[in-house]
């Protein structure tokens, strides 16, 4: 293919055409409230990686890319993990939990917890697999509804059996130094969890593109009567992918948790939205997973500069929200307007 | 005047040319019937009718004028009124909610249930459809299901009632009760357009029948001046089959294939197989004939493994395996929904099955999938720009011939390959035969289902001829297509 050929293949892809519609529509947002585009946008930068802001993006950038890694994997087998939010609050209360009920050596103490979370994680995402192939409830209802009841029990548990004695916030006591994820050079905000994700990422790409079960997942997300003619047992390889995705968000709570400031406070796990930023980021990067932690990075420095917008410039941060979710509305309609197009 | 008439209607879907200029026309008050084999358009020029579709070209007249029909809204302003196979009724519904809806009476704003009950006593009471007004539609069986359909179809004023395959999910018993009403609506002036493939409900019930084969019309009789004989005619058409190839050898040795008093009933009880029993011996090609919907599909869902563990079915002796025995190659009828992905390339279509095989612990290596793809490609030379192209991107001809390296180089004994030249050229499908022989040559035992009968008489060594779920006759396989016509359609003698 020519230069030429391959610049306009870039250009005309769907992630790039949603992104530049987003970005001119919320433009035109901007216009219409009275918000210069001129102040706004110098602000998103600066919010998001200068001024020291770079180190916050990056650390926020963690448990997106992991909360995207929990709705792709299932995604490759056809099914809509919807219940980031329940599977990222257990992961992350039962990793607390783990950290301050169970005494345990220097480097257990860490990796022991993240297992755990990513374990509790798994198991709350995992019973949408029954009910998926049973019952015929479609995995993005029932996770969705089964997200609800397990952010609740994760608020309950931190407000109750594990709150900070005599203090009434809704949060736990500061984890053991020993159960702190170690920071990387030194910075206040990262630490190993990046190297960590960035490598289950890969070897998730790996296991998708060169696996006998990277294979058979995506058969099963392709045409499940295929598969299943095929010989692949498709109810037991959607539940693996369902219960790997929820494992993924278990870990991602784990790690928000185990990081600074190294406690569970109720709401801090799902107030931040990882969950459908990390959709948006999926469905952005559409049917290549390479791509996605090229949108998980965008989608992040767009969500992080908005909050450094509405600092500095009185943008309120909500209009970045406006742009993630143009950019779904314009996937979507680009996917429907392909799928329409005569054969 | 007719009563409702499509005019030179052409409809094309993609690359298929589904009604092809059809004329039909429905007086009042008549019965009049829709034939013809899966495929000959039936379905698509109701949906015409019944403003589900739009024609390319042609029209829809009412009374003798022409209307537009965009929807099925349209067509029910219009008069018209369709039954469709799958009932589209609410089980949590009564019989007269589920009438009434749409245009249900309404008193200060909320469904006035006790005038919803009497106008339903009152229209079946006046076409003699017995059913209770106030009886939740999910208790009742599927005979009465149906008359609420037709009840809904006739609130509404039908005057032009079509019922698509209505027998399909009837018992005999069930049947005949329809066939009563559907006299008796008739003689109200409603004219019925009954869509079906058996001949015998046809000369039972049918005033005049339209007879169409590969999109177009291929006969119109009046029933009381016909036979099942005329009907199959024009309804199978006679080409001229060229003589067919035999081995000098018969097949020989243990059957590798038998089924054994199979029986299989669906969700809600209904047989769709009764103890069908047969047997296929290595180097025999067995064919397996009969309209759609005969049982073919439980059977061979049966054979392959795909139903779960059947004791019934034995492979070489011993009962068939759950999901997809290794034991039998399988080529299905539906390409794009069983038989591959056609999102996914070459390669990893045609890697299904064997994907374990080759693999090195759980490592895929891509150069390996490839590498097979490509020996297969050339083997059976299909043409592909590339094995990384998606399948979907090949044309029909193309990707059955991968569907049918990967089937045929799986280490089977048994072959099972239906509609196996569906939608390809001449050249593909002389090729397609060629490679079932070879199989059968080599001491596979084949079960090949066609409805296509010039392709079982070519092929096949016996024919087992499939009818409402039971094996009606057995043909050795130089039968007549008169012979085997008669027999798919459930005719005697």
């Amino acid at each position: 293919m020519s230069a030429p050929a391959v610049a306009h293949r870039v250009v005309a892809s769907a992630p790039v055409v949603a992104v530049a519609g987003a970005l001119l529509l919320t433009t035109l947002v901007m216009l219409v409230v009275g918000v210069d585009p001129a102040l706004a946008y110098p602000a998103l930068v600066r919010g998001a990686v200068l001024d020291g802001n770079l180190e916050y993006t990056v650390a926020a950038f963690v448990p997106t890319l992991g909360m995207a890694l929990a709705f792709a994997l299932p995604l490759r087998a056809g099914e809509f993990n919807l219940g980031g939010d329940g599977q990222l609050a257990a992961g992350g209360v039962t990793a607390a939990a783990v950290a301050l009920l169970v005494p345990l050596p220097p480097g257990a103490a860490v990796v022991l917890p993240l297992i755990a979370g990513a374990v509790a994680g798994g198991l709350v995402a995992v019973v949408a697999a029954p009910l998926s192939t049973r019952l015929g409830i479609p995995a993005i209802v029932s996770t969705l509804l089964i997200s609800a009841p397990a952010v609740s029990l994760a608020s309950y548990l931190v407000r109750f059996p594990l709150a900070e004695p005599n203090t009434g916030i809704a949060q736990t006591p500061p984890l053991p130094d020993a159960a702190h994820l170690p920071a990387l050079g030194g910075s206040g905000y990262l630490t190993i969890g990046l190297p960590l994700i960035a490598a289950l990422t890969a070897l998730w790409l790996y296991a998708d593109g060169r696996t006998v079960l990277g294979y058979e997942i995506r058969a099963t997300g392709q045409n499940r009567e295929f598969a299943r003619y095929g010989g692949v047992r498709v109810g037991r390889v959607a539940a693996l992918a369902l219960a790997g995705g929820g494992a993924f968000a278990g870990l991602s709570g784990a790690l928000i948790v185990l990081g600074p400031p190294h406690r569970f406070v109720d709401g801090a796990l799902t107030a931040p939205g990882y969950t459908f930023t990390a959709v948006a980021a999926v469905l952005l990067a559409s049917a290549r997973p390479v791509v996605v932690p090229l949108t998980v990075a965008l989608l992040t420095f767009l969500q992080v500069g908005g909050q450094g917008m509405e600092r500095e410039a009185g943008v309120p941060s909500q209009l970045t929200q406006i742009v993630q979710g143009l950019i779904i509305v314009i996937v979507a309609v680009l996917a429907t307007l392909r799928a329409r197009r005569p054969r | 005047m007719y009563a409702a008439e499509l005019v030179g209607v052409t409809k094309r879907f993609g690359p298929v040319l589904a009604n092809d200029g059809i004329d039909l026309a429905v007086a009042r008050g008549e019965v009049h019937a829709v034939v013809g084999e899966n495929g000959a358009g039936k379905s698509t020029l109701m949906s015409i009718l019944y403003g589900l579709h739009r024609p390319d070209a042609g029209e829809v007249r009412r009374d003798g004028h022409r209307v537009v029909l965009r929807s099925p809204t349209d067509a029910i302003r219009h008069g018209l009124g369709m039954v469709h196979q799958r009932f589209r009724l609410f089980p949590g519904l009564t019989v007269a909610e589920n009438i009434v809806i749409g245009a249900e009476p309404v008193r200060k704003g909320r469904l006035d249930r006790a005038a919803a009950n009497e106008a339903v006593a009152a229209l079946s009471e006046r076409y003699g459809l017995r059913a209770d007004p106030s009886a939740l539609v999910g208790g009742l069986p599927v005979g009465v299901r149906q008359r609420v359909e037709i009840l809904r179809a006739l609130y509404r004023h039908a005057e032009v009632l079509i019922l698509d395959e209505p027998t399909a999910v009837l018992t005999p018993g069930e049947t005949e009760r329809l066939f009563e009403v559907l006299r008796t609506v008739a003689a109200t002036g409603v004219s019925i357009l009954l869509v079906t493939h058996k001949l015998s409900e046809v000369l039972a019930v049918g005033d005049r029948v339209t007879v169409l084969r590969q999109g177009r019309v291929t006969g119109r009789f009046t029933t009381s001046e016909t036979d099942a004989d005329e009907l199959v005619n024009a309804m199978i058409g006679r080409s001229l089959t060229p003589p067919v190839r035999r081995r000098a050898h018969a097949p020989a040795g243990d059957p590798l294939l038998e089924v054994r008093d199979l029986t299989v009933r669906d969700a809600d009880g209904v047989a769709r197989l009764s103890e069908v029993s047969f047997t296929v011996r290595p180097g025999e090609i067995v064919g397996l004939a009969g309209v759609a919907g005969s049982g073919q599909r439980e059977l061979i869902d049966s054979v392959t493994g795909l139903r779960g563990a059947v004791p019934e079915v034995l492979l070489t002796g011993t009962p068939v395996k759950a999901g997809r025995d290794p034991r039998v190659a399988y080529v299905p009828e539906d390409r794009h929904g069983r038989a591959t992905a056609p999102a996914m390339s070459v390669a990893e279509n045609v890697l299904m099955g064997a994907q374990r095989d080759l693999a090195s612990r759980w490592a895929l290596p891509r150069a390996k999938v490839r590498a097979r793809a490509r020996d297969l490609v050339d083997r059976f030379s299909i043409s592909a720009a590339s094995v990384d192209v998606p399948i979907g991107a090949l044309s029909g001809g193309n990707a059955q011939k991968a569907v049918l390296a990967r089937e045929l180089t799986r280490p089977s004994t048994v072959v099972v390959a239906e509609e196996p030249t569906q939608g390809v050229d001449v050249g593909v499908r002389e090729r397609v035969h060629d490679l079932l022989r070879a199989a059968r040559d080599e001491g596979a035992a084949v079960l090949l289902q066609s409805s296509e009968l010039s392709e079982l008489r070519d092929l096949a060594d016996r024919i087992l001829v499939l009818y409402e779920g039971r094996v009606v006759a057995e043909f050795p396989g130089d039968a007549t297509e008169k012979e085997l016509g008669r027999a798919m359609t459930g005719a005697t003698g």
